[in-house]
C-alpha cells in the first residue's frame, strides 16, 4: 500500500517535472542553434573569399544547412535516448529497492507487533495476578473473620470480646504473614475497633496497629436493617472517635511476636483503613490509594464481613497491595527490551511506570496520584501528550492503539496501548518502544541500500549518457563525413564530366581545326609557286606560310595532348624499320641544323633490331620533338641521337655503356626486370625488346632543378626562352606521355660538359627473331680500307669507331691537307716510308699486291673542298690521280650547287650521299664498292666498256643518294603499278644525279607508302594526301580488276560510288543492306545442307565498302557476321566503312568490329582509291 | 554560235554563283567529273535520285515529328540518311542544316527539330530549284549544239 502510494507520488512528481525539462531542452536547442549560426557567420566570409566557384559555394551552403538540421535531429535523438535510459534505470532502482524492503518490513512488523504485545501482556498479567491475589486474600480474610465472629457471636463480657479480638488478630496475622506482597490488612469492626497489620517497605518492618478499646461500647449492635445503618457506619464514626488513641507496635516480620513497645501514634499517620463506606453495596470493591509510606500507589480492596444470621455487616476487611512490584517487572522488561511501559487508570492517573521517576506528587494534602501527562519521565510525558493530542478525550473504543510512527522529540517510536477492563478499575497499558530498537538496523540497511542503488544508477546513467553521446557523436560524424564524401563524389563526377566534355570537344574539333589550316597552307603553297609575284609579295607569303605551319604544329600539339588526355590515343602495332625512320628524321633535321652550324649525328648500335613493332608515327614524333628541341637550344656543337638495344636474352655488346646507364637508373632497372619477368612468363614468343635512346646536345642545358618539371605541360626550363625560341612547352609533355604509353620512361640525365642529355627507353616488340647483320663477317674478308675525310668531328669519330669494330681499317682527316697527306702516304709508298707520323699507316704496310685485293674507299665531305674560289677544281684534279685505285664517295650538302654536282658526275664520281653520313649510308657505300670491285675483278680481264657497268652501278647505287629507303622498298615489293611508276620516276631523276631537290617530298611519300604497305590507314596530313593523290589520279585505271562489293542503302550514294569505282576500273556489285552483303559472301545453298555461314572459298570480292547505317542489318552487325564466318579460315576480306559520322569514336567503333579502314561521306574519290589500293595490295594473289 | 557562247557564259556564271553562295560544293564537281560518254546523264540521274529520296525522307520526318511520342532515334536516322545523300551530291547547305538537326535530335528538342525541318525543307526546295534551273540551262546548251563547259 505504502509502496504504491510512494510510486504514485513518484509518478506525479515525474509528470509534473516534465514541462520544465521540455523547456530546458528547447532552450538548449536555441543556444546551439545560435552558436552554430554565429560560427557560420564568423566563418562564411573567409570561406566565401576562398571560393571561386559559385557551384561549390552553393554546395557548401547546402551542406551547412544539412549539418544544421542533422544537428537538431542528432540532439533530439540523443536526448530522447538519454531520457529513456534515465527512466528505465530509475524504475529499476526503485523497484529493486521496494521489493527488497517490503517483505522484510512486513515480516519485521509482524514480529515487532508480537513482541510489543508480549511485552505489554506481561505487566498486565502481573497486575491481574496482583489483583487476583489481593481479592483472594481479602476473600479469605472475610471468610475467616466470618467464622471467628460467628463463633464468638455473643460476647457476653469484656473478656470474650478481647478473646475474639485476640483470635482475629492471630488469624489476620497468619494471612498477612503468608502473603508477603501485602502492604496491609485492616479489619474494622462494627463497634469502631480497628485491627491492622502494616508492612513498611521503607525499613522492611512490620507493625500491628490498633486503637483503644475503651471508647467502644460492647453493646450497640449494628442494626443492619436500619436504614440509617450506613450513617452509623460512616466515617464520621471514626472521626468522632477522634479521641480514640491509636497504637502501633512493631512486630517481628517472621513470627509476629511483639518486639517493641506499643506506641501511640497520631491518627493521621494511619494507613488506609477500609471502612463501611468502601463497601457500599456489600460487595467487594477496590480502588487505588496512596499512602505516605510508599512512593508507589497502592491497590486496596475492601470486603464486608456479613453476619449470616442477622444479615448485617459485622466488620469490613481491607487489604492493600503495593503496585510497586508491577513497576519492578516493567523495569525488568524494559531493561531487557528497552522502551517505556506505563499503566494508567482510565482517567489517566499513572499507576505504574517502567521508569524510576516518582509516581506521586507531594501536595499540601499529602501525596497524590499524578496524571501520565505530568510524569517527570520525558518519554512517558511526551508519549502521553502525543496520545492525548491524537485522540483527545475520546479514546478509541477499548483503548487499543497501535502506532508505528510516533514522532516524540527527535525519535520515532512505536506506541501501543491495551485496555485492561477490570471491574471498578479499568486500566490502560501503554508501551512506547523506540523504533530504532526494532527497525533500526533494517531502516539503516534500507537507507544504505537505497543510497547505493541510487548512486549506482546515477553512475550507470552518466556512463550510459556518455556512451550514447560518444556513439551518436560517432554516428553523426560518420554521417557528416559520408555526406561530405557524397558531395565530393558529385563534385568529382561533375569535374570529370566537364573534363570529358572538353576532351570530347577537342577531339571532335580536331578535324575541324586541321582542315582549314591545311587548306590555308595548301593555298599558300599554290601562291608561292606562282610565277608572277613580286619579291615583296613573295616574302610576305612565305612569312605567312611559316606562320601557318607554326600554327598547325601548335594545333597538332594541343590536339595530341587532348587526344592523350581523353584516352583516345591508341597506339598502332605495326612493323616498321626503326633505323630507317630515325635516319630519315635525322636527314630532315640536318638541313635545319646546317643553318645553325650544328652537326647532327645518328649513332645506332648494330644490335638494334631492324624491324620493330609499334607506332612508327608516334616514335618519330617523339624523336622529332626531342631533336627539334635540341636544335632550338643548340647554337653550335652537335646533336647526337644514340640508340642501342637491351635485350634481356642477348648479351649486350656495348655492355660498359649500358651498365653505366643502368647504374644511373636504378629504379628503372628494377622495374625493367619486373617487366621482363612478366614478359618472360606471359609471352615469351612476343620478343619484347627494350630500346634505349639518348639525345645528346651541346646546347644551353637545363637546370637540374627543372629536370622533372620540363615534362609537365606548358613548362619551359627558362621562361625567357619563350621570347628567344618560342614554343608552347607542350613538346616534352607529349613526348613523355607517348613514351609512357609505349611502356618506357624518359628523363634528363647528368652530362659531362655543357648541354642536355635526354635518356629514354621504349618497350617495343620485334615480330620474329631476325638475324642480326654481322658486319664484321661481311666486311672482314673484303679487306676494306676507308679514308674518312669529314668536317664533322663527332660524326667522323663515331663512324671510325664503328668501322674499326667491324674490322675495317680507317684513316681520318678533317681538312684537305690532312687528306692529301694520307692519300699520298697510302698510294705513293715511296713517300710513305719517309713519313711515320701517322700511326694507322704505321701498322699498315701496303704492298702493291695488297692494293690489288683490298678495296679503298675515300669518303670526302664536299665541305673540304675550297668552294669559295676555283681551287676546288684543282683539288678534284689532284684526286683524279687516285681515281683508279680507290672508290670516291662524296658527302654533299643540301645546298651544294648543281655545277659542282655536274662536275663531279662528269668526272665519274657517281657515289654521292647527302649529309649527314651515318652507318647505313656507309654500309651502302661499302656494299656498292665491294660489288663494283667484284664486277671489275670478274670483267677486269675483258676490260670492256666500263661505261655500261657504271650505268648499272648507277642504278644500284642511286639509293645511296639519300632515298635509300626507296631502294629497299623496291627490293621488297615489286608488285603494283604505282610502285613501278615510282621507280621510273626516281630512276629518271637519279639519272641526272640530282636527288636532293625532291629529297624531302620523296622521303615523305616513301614513308607513307611504307605505312600503307603495312596495312594501316591513318589520317595523313592533307598536304601529303594531295601530293599523293596527284600521282594516283594520273593512273586512271588503278583499280583495274578489283572486285568490290558495295553495301549501301541510299540510292544516290550507290550510284555515285559505283560510277567512281567503275571509272577506276573496278567491278562493283551493289547490295542494299547488310543482310544482303553477308549473303553475297556465303556459299550458294545449292551445295546441299552445308552450313549457311560457310564462306565461299575463293572469296568473290576483293573488298567490301560497307555503309554503317543501313536498314535490316547495319554495317557493324554485318561486319561482325562476316568476321564470324571467316573465323577458322585464313580468309580476311578487307572491309572499308563508309559513314557520315565524322567523329573519331566512330572510327574506333568501326575498327573494333573488324573493319580495316574508314571513309567518311561524302566520298573523296582519291582517298577512297588509295585506301582500296592499300588494302587490296595485301593479297596480291587476289588480283587478276 | 553567239547564242551558244552566251548560254555557256550564263551557265558558268550561274554555276559559279551556286558555288559562291554555298549551295553546292566540291562534291558536285566530282559528280560532274564522273559523267562521261558511258554515263552521259549521270549527274541528272543522281540528282533526281536525290530528289526522290529527299521527298520521301522529308515526308517521313514530318510524320515522325507529328507523333505524340516522337521517336528521336528514328528521326535521327532519317536525318542522318538525308545528310549522307545531300552531302553526296554536294548540297552543302542542306547538309549543314542536317548537322544542326541532328544536334537537336540528340537534345530531344522538339521545337528545334521542327524549326530545322522547316529549314531543311526550305533549303531543299531552294537547291532543287537551282539544280533544275541548272539542268534546264544545260539542256538548252545541248539543244543549241554547244558543249557543256567544265568547271575547274
Amino acid at each position: 500500500m505504502a509502496a504504491k502510494q510512494h510510486k504514485r507520488n513518484y509518478m506525479i512528481s515525474r509528470s509534473s517535472s516534465t514541462p520544465p525539462m521540455a523547456s530546458f531542452v528547447k532552450r538548449l536547442f536555441g543556444k546551439i542553434h545560435s552558436a552554430v549560426n554565429s560560427w557560420e557567420r564568423n566563418h562564411s566570409p573567409c570561406r566565401r573569399r576562398s571560393l571561386h566557384r559559385d557551384v561549390e559555394q552553393e554546395d557548401l551552403q547546402h551542406i551547412n544547412t544539412n549539418c544544421l538540421s542533422s544537428y537538431y535531429s542528432v540532439f533530439v535523438a540523443r536526448l530522447a535516448i538519454m531520457v529513456m535510459l534515465a527512466i528505465l534505470i530509475g524504475l529499476l532502482t526503485l523497484l529493486t529497492w521496494h521489493f527488497t524492503k517490503v517483505y522484510t518490513r512486513t515480516s519485521l512488523n509482524a514480529l515487532a507487533y508480537g513482541l510489543r504485545y508480549e511485552l505489554l501482556q506481561r505487566p498486565v498479567l502481573r497486575m491481574w495476578s496482583i489483583l487476583n491475589s489481593t481479592v483472594e486474600i481479602t476473600t479469605a480474610q472475610v471468610r475467616l473473620s466470618e467464622y471467628v465472629i460467628r463463633k464468638y457471636n455473643r460476647p457476653e463480657n469484656q473478656a470474650q470480646q478481647v478473646e475474639l479480638y485476640e483470635v482475629m488478630r492471630d488469624v489476620t496475622w497468619a494471612l498477612f504473614a503468608s502473603y508477603r506482597a501485602l502492604n496491609s490488612i485492616t479489619i474494622k469492626y462494627k463497634n469502631g475497633f480497628v485491627q491492622a497489620f502494616h508492612r513498611d517497605p521503607r525499613d522492611n518492618s512490620t507493625y500491628y496497629i490498633y486503637n483503644d478499646l475503651t471508647n467502644y461500647t460492647m453493646s450497640g449492635p449494628y442494626d443492619v436493617n436500619m436504614s440509617s445503618s450506613h450513617q452509623g457506619w460512616n466515617d464520621q464514626t471514626i472521626h468522632s472517635n477522634i479521641s480514640a488513641i491509636w497504637y502501633r507496635e512493631p512486630l517481628d516480620p517472621n513470627t509476629g511476636e511483639k518486639i517493641g513497645k506499643q506506641k501511640a501514634i497520631p491518627p493521621d499517620e494511619l494507613i488506609n483503613i477500609a471502612g463501611i463506606s468502601q463497601v457500599p453495596y456489600g460487595a467487594a470493591s477496590w480502588h487505588v490509594a496512596v499512602s505516605k509510606f510508599t512512593n508507589s500507589p497502592l491497590l486496596s480492596a475492601a470486603m464486608p464481613v456479613w453476619d449470616e444470621s442477622q444479615g448485617n455487616i459485622m466488620a469490613v476487611v481491607g487489604v492493600t497491595t503495593s503496585l510497586y512490584s508491577v513497576g519492578q517487572l516493567m523495569k525488568e522488561l524494559v531493561g531487557f527490551h528497552s522502551g517505556h511501559i506505563y499503566l494508567t487508570s482510565q482517567e489517566g492517573w499513572l499507576l505504574a511506570t517502567s521508569s524510576t521517576t516518582p509516581l506521586l506528587t507531594n501536595s499540601s494534602t499529602g501525596p497524590k496520584l499524578m496524571m501520565a501527562v505530568d510524569s517527570q519521565d520525558p518519554v512517558i510525558q511526551t508519549g502521553a501528550k502525543w496520545l492525548l493530542k491524537a485522540y483527545g478525550n475520546k479514546p478509541p473504543p477499548n483503548h487499543e492503539v497501535h502506532i508505528e510512527h510516533a514522532k516524540l522529540g527527535h525519535q520515532t517510536y512505536y506506541i501501543d496501548s491495551f485496555f485492561l477492563n477490570l471491574k471498578r478499575l479499568p486500566m490502560v497499558g501503554v508501551l512506547i518502544i523506540p523504533r530504532k530498537y526494532i527497525m533500526g538496523k533494517v531502516d539503516e540497511r534500507a537507507f544504505k541500500t537505497l543510497m547505493i542503488l541510487i548512486s549506482a544508477s546515477v553512475c550507470i546513467l552518466i556512463i550510459g549518457c556518455v556512451c550514447i553521446f560518444v556513439l551518436t557523436n560517432g554516428v553523426s560524424k560518420e554521417m557528416k563525413l559520408r555526406a561530405e564524401l557524397i558531395s565530393h563524389l558529385d563534385a568529382r563526377r561533375k569535374a570529370e564530366a566537364s573534363s570529358n566534355y572538353k576532351s570530347q570537344f577537342l577531339a571532335n574539333m580536331s578535324h575541324e581545326l586541321r582542315t582549314p589550316m591545311a587548306a590555308v597552307i595548301g593555298l599558300l603553297d599554290i601562291l608561292i609557286s606562282d610565277e608572277c609575284l613580286t619579291n615583296e609579295q613573295y616574302a610576305t607569303i612565305s612569312q605567312i606560310r611559316r606562320c601557318s605551319t607554326a600554327l598547325l604544329r601548335l594545333l597538332n600539339n594541343i590536339l595530341d595532348i587532348s587526344k592523350v588526355e581523353s584516352g583516345k590515343l591508341v597506339l598502332e602495332e605495326a612493323e616498321f624499320d626503326m633505323g630507317r625512320e630515325l635516319e630519315g628524321l635525322v636527314d630532315m633535321f640536318s638541313v635545319q641544323c646546317k643553318n645553325h652550324n650544328v652537326e647532327t649525328v645518328i649513332d645506332l648500335s648494330d644490335d638494334m633490331p631492324k624491324v620493330v613493332q609499334g607506332d612508327s608515327a608516334r616514335v618519330v614524333q617523339i624523336f622529332a620533338n626531342l631533336i627539334s628541341n635540341s636544335i632550338k637550344f643548340t647554337t653550335s656543337g652537335y646533336i647526337i641521337l644514340r640508340g642501342w638495344c637491351e635485350d634481356p636474352h642477348s648479351c649486350i655488346e656495348n655492355g660498359k655503356f649500358s651498365f653505366d646507364q643502368k647504374a644511373l637508373w636504378p629504379a628503372q632497372k628494377n622495374k625493367l626486370i619486373q617487366q621482363e619477368n612478366q614478359e618472360k612468363s606471359s609471352c615469351k614468343k612476343d620478343n619484347r625488346v627494350i630500346l634505349w635512346f639518348e639525345v645528346d646536345d651541346t646546347g644551353c642545358g637545363i637546370d637540374p632543378s627543372k629536370w622533372e618539371s620540363v615534362f609537365e605541360s606548358f613548362e619551359q626550363a627558362d621562361p625567357s626562352t619563350t621570347r628567344l625560341h618560342g614554343g608552347t612547352g607542350l613538346g616534352l609533355c607529349i613526348v613523355r606521355t607517348l613514351v609512357n604509353k609505349m611502356g618506357g620512361e624518359i628523363r634528363v640525365v647528368k652530362k659531362n660538359g655543357p648541354g642536355t642529355l635526354m635518356q629514354l627507353y621504349l618497350l617495343l616488340g620485334t615480330p620474329v627473331d631476325m638475324p642480326l647483320e654481322n658486319y664484321k663477317l661481311k666486311y672482314a674478308d673484303h679487306n676494306l680500307k676507308v679514308v674518312l675525310a669529314l668536317n664533322g668531328s663527332m660524326c667522323r669519330m663515331i663512324l671510325s669507331k664503328w668501322l674499326f669494330k667491324t674490322g675495317v681499317h680507317t684513316w681520318e682527316a678533317c681538312e684537305w691537307n690532312e687528306l692529301t697527306h694520307i692519300l699520298q702516304e697510302l698510294f705513293i709508298p715511296s713517300r710513305y716510308t719517309q713519313n711515320l707520323t701517322y700511326e694507322c699507316s704505321k701498322v699498315e704496310s701496303i704492298s702493291k699486291q695488297e692494293m690489288e685485293v683490298s678495296v679503298f674507299i675515300i669518303v670526302i665531305d664536299i665541305g673540304l673542298l675550297n668552294l669559295s674560289t676555283d681551287i676546288w677544281k684543282e683539288q678534284l684534279n689532284f684526286l683524279d690521280i687516285f681515281y683508279k685505285r680507290a672508290k670516291f664517295a662524296w658527302v654533299l650538302n643540301h645546298d651544294t650547287s648543281n655545277t659542282i654536282k655536274m662536275e663531279l658526275h662528269n668526272r665519274g664520281h657517281l657515289m654521292m650521299v647527302n649529309e649527314p653520313l651515318y652507318k647505313s649510308k656507309m654500309v651502302q657505300i661499302m656494299e656498292a664498292a665491294i660489288k663494283e670491285k667484284m664486277i671489275s675483278l670478274r670483267h677486269g680481264i675483258l676490260g670492256g666498256d666500263t661505261h655500261e657497268f657504271l650505268e648499272i652501278d648507277n642504278v644500284h647505287s642511286d639509293p645511296e643518294s639519300s632515298n635509300d629507303s626507296e631502294k629497299s622498298e623496291l627490293n621488297c615489293s615489286t608488285t603494283g603499278i604505282v610502285q613501278v611508276e615510282e621507280t621510273r620516276r626516281t630512276r629518271s631523276s637519279s639519272r641526272y644525279g640530282i636527288v636532293n631537290n625532291c629529297f624531302l617530298e620523296l622521303t615523305e611519300v616513301c614513308s607513307e607508302r611504307n605505312k600503307q604497305g603495312a596495312n594501316e590507314t591513318f589520317p595523313v596530313s592533307q598536304e601529303k594526301r594531295m601530293q599523293y593523290a596527284e600521282k594516283t589520279i594520273s593512273e586512271q585505271k588503278s583499280l583495274k580488276g578489283v572486285r568490290i562489293l558495295l553495301a549501301e542503302d541510299t540510292p544516290i550514294l550507290q550510284r555515285v560510288a559505283t560510277i567512281m569505282l567503275e571509272k577506276m576500273g573496278a567491278t562493283v556489285v551493289v547490295v542494299g543492306d547488310g543482310m544482303q552483303a553477308v549473303e553475297a559472301l556465303q556459299t550458294p545453298s545449292e551445295g546441299g545442307m552445308t552450313t549457311q555461314t560457310k564462306m565461299r572459298v575463293p572469296p568473290p570480292y576483293d573488298l567490301i565498302l560497307m555503309d554503317c547505317q543501313m536498314p535490316k542489318m547495319d554495317g557493324y552487325e554485318a561486319t561482325k557476321a562476316i568476321r564470324r564466318a571467316e573465323m577458322g579460315t585464313d580468309l580476311h576480306i578487307p572491309i572499308v566503312a563508309l559513314t557520315a559520322h565524322a567523329m573519331s569514336s566512330d572510327e574506333a567503333k568501326c575498327l573494333e568490329v573488324g573493319m580495316d579502314a574508314y571513309l567518311t561521306k561524302p566520298i573523296d574519290c582519291k582517298l577512297m582509291v588509295s585506301t582500296i589500293l592499300s588494302l587490296t595490295k595485301l593479297q596480291p594473289n587476289s588480283l587478276t | 554560235m553567239a547564242a551558244v557562247s552566251q548560254l555557256q557564259r550564263q551557265f558558268i556564271e550561274y554555276t559559279t554563283s551556286l558555288y559562291n553562295e554555298g549551295y553546292l560544293d566540291d562534291q558536285f564537281t566530282q559528280l560532274q567529273k564522273l559523267q562521261d560518254e558511258s554515263n552521259p546523264e549521270f549527274v541528272v540521274e543522281v540528282v533526281s535520285l536525290f530528289f526522290e529520296d529527299s521527298e520521301k525522307l522529308l515526308n517521313n520526318l514530318a510524320t515522325a515529328l507529328q507523333q505524340k511520342i516522337v521517336d528521336y532515334k528514328q528521326v535521327d536516322s532519317h536525318v542522318h540518311q538525308f545528310k549522307g545523300s545531300s552531302s553526296s551530291i554536294g548540297a552543302q547547305r542542306v547538309t549543314n542544316v542536317c548537322v544542326h538537326f541532328r544536334n537537336y535530335c540528340e537534345e530531344k528538342n522538339l521545337d528545334g527539330c521542327l524549326r530545322c525541318l522547316q529549314q531543311v525543307k526550305h533549303e531543299y526546295i531552294l537547291v532543287r530549284n537551282k539544280l533544275e534551273t541548272l539542268f534546264r540551262l544545260e539542256q538548252q546548251i545541248v539543244q543549241a549544239g554547244g558543249s557543256i563547259p567544265m568547271m575547274e
